[in-house]
């Protein structure tokens, strides 16, 4: 019990980061090792949750991230539980890169795009080697620090996959980001929705707004269908097969060299393969990772030359990044379904 | 000699087993080894979860009781939160009403559910606590490679390796996976790599049925039919896990005949 105690005192809250549905996060410094990190408290907050126990989301979170071990992925530090509490301990990570997007000081060169592009796929694709899914990709998940390194982060939604005939819900993914897949209602799909999810995220780095920011589900196939073109029985086989299918008007797809108009043409290859409508024409991360773009100039910014917002010492200490995420829900639009 | 022999004993008990109906076990007068992981089992198959779900419940059970001493928790009370805790981390997930019923109805055989009452509250307040306290001793590692997949991969392998008529010939896939499954019921599981244990269980369904990989030499250890799938596997460490499982089956008859 002693030891427990001890990790009570560990760690030294220093700042108060944000609020979420689940948990209250914390800015603390671990007195053993002088390390700055990051305390997220998982809520314990109706008398009915008290009684169901640990909160299957942060289970999920603790199980998945103890086994692994990536550059680009966050590092969950130490898990600790404290009367009816559990609290888990990851890296500090000073920013995402929905808050660099949105900075309007911040100048995003072709060489910082690709330096996030690297980082996020490299993260991925050693999640899909391990057969996981994140299922949550959005700027606000690639988290970075001051040394410019992204770490893929929030895995509460994240899942082992690759079982024949597992079914899944489809109600995965802020819908900004969702797969025309999900949208359709698949229950079995795989590491092209995370792809998909990849290929939204470049859009956004390059167009500083978000790509295809449907407010319905509706509109969400609605807003990639015009600007990628309506897929066909040809495009897709068997689209229609799909739970939730239904018509659509059919659009023409707008070539991306006409919605990214500064993209070089190596990139617009890439966008086209993460962007591919039928997920079974989608790349691999490490197909991705094979493209020329990757190995044209200009080559990525080295970590510490990436930009880190203005304001960032204060707004670090500030920011209240989880609570930005309960505004948006009540804007709508941003925060995934929960699963249970 | 000896360890053929023990094999031979454990086909005439399952025979015998057949014969003569079981009454079900007073949790509450038995007090033997291997008592409680059964009532975790039983639990378990009235939970209608999936039997990787039970594994995991087993050897969460059987971690936590590796850290701390059986006499300071009520085994019965860790065995429910372990049942509730694996549905959780593997995704099959029960209710907390349900491990309460279940589990108070099979240690209380014949009464009927709980009303929801003090005693209810308070026990499901003990399973919640006690889940919490497991998570805890465990260090939050929660991670379990299960046998499972090895013994899959296996005998796909051997499947096509003996034949199609000698494999559908005998049970040999339903005799490893039961004796894999029964493993789960002795905290020695703990003691085995994963893939030593899916070896020995298929191995010893090949010796229930008299069943000879082809072209393996079993006098010569470098030429086991096993040393292809894991070279570490020594003919004594075989002999010792095999036992460990053999004895499950003693351990089950000693609690059947009290």
């Amino acid at each position: 019990m002693q030891q427990l105690d001890g990790k009570l005192t560990r760690y030294e809250k220093i700042a108060f980061l944000g609020e979420g549905q689940f948990a209250t996060v914390y800015k603390a410094r671990d007195v053993l090792t002088d390390q700055i990190v990051a305390v997220k408290k998982i809520k314990i907050g109706s008398r009915e949750e008290a009684q169901d126990g640990i909160n299957r989301t942060a289970l999920r979170e603790i199980k998945l991230l103890h086994e692994l071990q990536h550059e680009n992925i966050i590092g969950l530090v130490d898990v600790f539980g404290h009367k009816s509490n559990v609290s888990l301990v990851f890296d500090f990570m000073d920013t995402d890169l929905e808050i660099i997007i949105k900075d309007p000081k911040i100048i995003l060169t072709q060489a910082n795009i690709k330096a996030y592009m690297i980082m996020t796929l490299r993260g991925l694709e050693y999640l899909h080697m391990n057969w996981i899914l994140h299922r949550d990709l959005k700027p606000n998940n690639l988290l970075v620090n001051t040394d410019g390194v992204l770490k893929i982060g929030d895995f509460g939604l994240a899942k082992f996959f690759g079982s024949p005939n597992r079914i899944y819900t489809h109600q995965v993914v802020t819908r900004w980001y969702r797969a025309p897949e999900l949208l359709f209602g698949a229950r079995q799909y795989s590491t092209g929705i995370d792809i998909w999810a990849v290929g939204c995220i470049l859009a956004e780095l390059l167009l500083r707004v978000p790509f295809l920011p449907g407010d319905s589900d509706l509109d969400q196939l609605t807003k990639i269908f015009q600007a990628l073109g309506t897929p066909t029985e040809e495009t897709w086989p068997n689209l229609n097969k799909l739970p939730d299918y239904m018509q659509f008007k059919q659009f023409p797809a707008i070539p991306l060299q006409h919605i990214f108009t500064a993209a070089p043409d190596d990139l617009i290859v890439l966008a086209e393969k993460l962007l591919a409508l039928n997920p079974v024409q989608r790349c691999t991360c490490t197909e991705a990772l094979c493209m020329k773009y990757f190995s044209n100039k200009p080559a990525p910014s080295m970590g510490h030359k990436l930009p880190m917002p203005s304001s960032n010492k204060q707004a670090v200490e500030e920011r209240p990044n989880l609570k930005r995420k309960l505004i948006d829900a009540l804007e709508g639009g941003t925060v995934p379904k929960k699963l249970f | 000699m000896k360890n053929l022999l023990d094999v031979m004993s454990v086909q005439k008990r399952s025979e015998a087993n057949k014969t003569q109906k079981q009454k079900p076990t007073d949790y509450r007068k038995v007090d033997k080894p291997g008592v409680v992981p059964r009532f975790l089992f039983e639990c378990a198959i009235k939970l209608q979860i999936k039997p990787l779900t039970s594994a995991s419940a087993a050897i969460i059970f059987h971690r936590f009781f590796k850290e701390v001493s059986s006499t300071d928790y009520d085994e019965y009370l860790i065995a429910a939160s372990a049942l509730y805790l694996a549905g959780k981390i593997k995704d099959d997930p029960v209710k907390i009403r349900d491990v309460i019923n279940v589990t108070h109805n099979t240690l209380n055989r014949g009464t009927p559910p709980l009303e929801l009452g003090d005693e209810y509250w308070s026990i499901r307040d003990a399973i919640v606590q006690a889940e919490l306290l497991i998570a805890r001793t465990l260090k939050f590692d929660l991670n379990i490679e299960h046998p499972h997949k090895y013994l899959l991969y296996y005998m796909k392998t051997l499947q096509s390796w003996l034949g199609h008529t000698i494999w559908s010939s005998v049970p040999i896939a339903k005799s490893a996976a039961s004796f894999l499954q029964d493993f789960h019921h002795s905290s020695k599981i703990l003691n085995h790599k994963p893939s030593h244990i899916a070896i020995c269980c298929l191995s010893l369904a090949l010796q229930s049925y008299g069943i000879q990989v082809p072209l393996a030499d079993e006098s010569d250890e470098a030429s086991m039919w096993y040393t292809p799938f894991v070279s570490d596997l020594t003919k004594e460490k075989h002999w010792e896990i095999i036992e460990d499982i053999i004895e499950i089956y003693k351990q089950e008859s000693e609690i059947n005949s009290f």
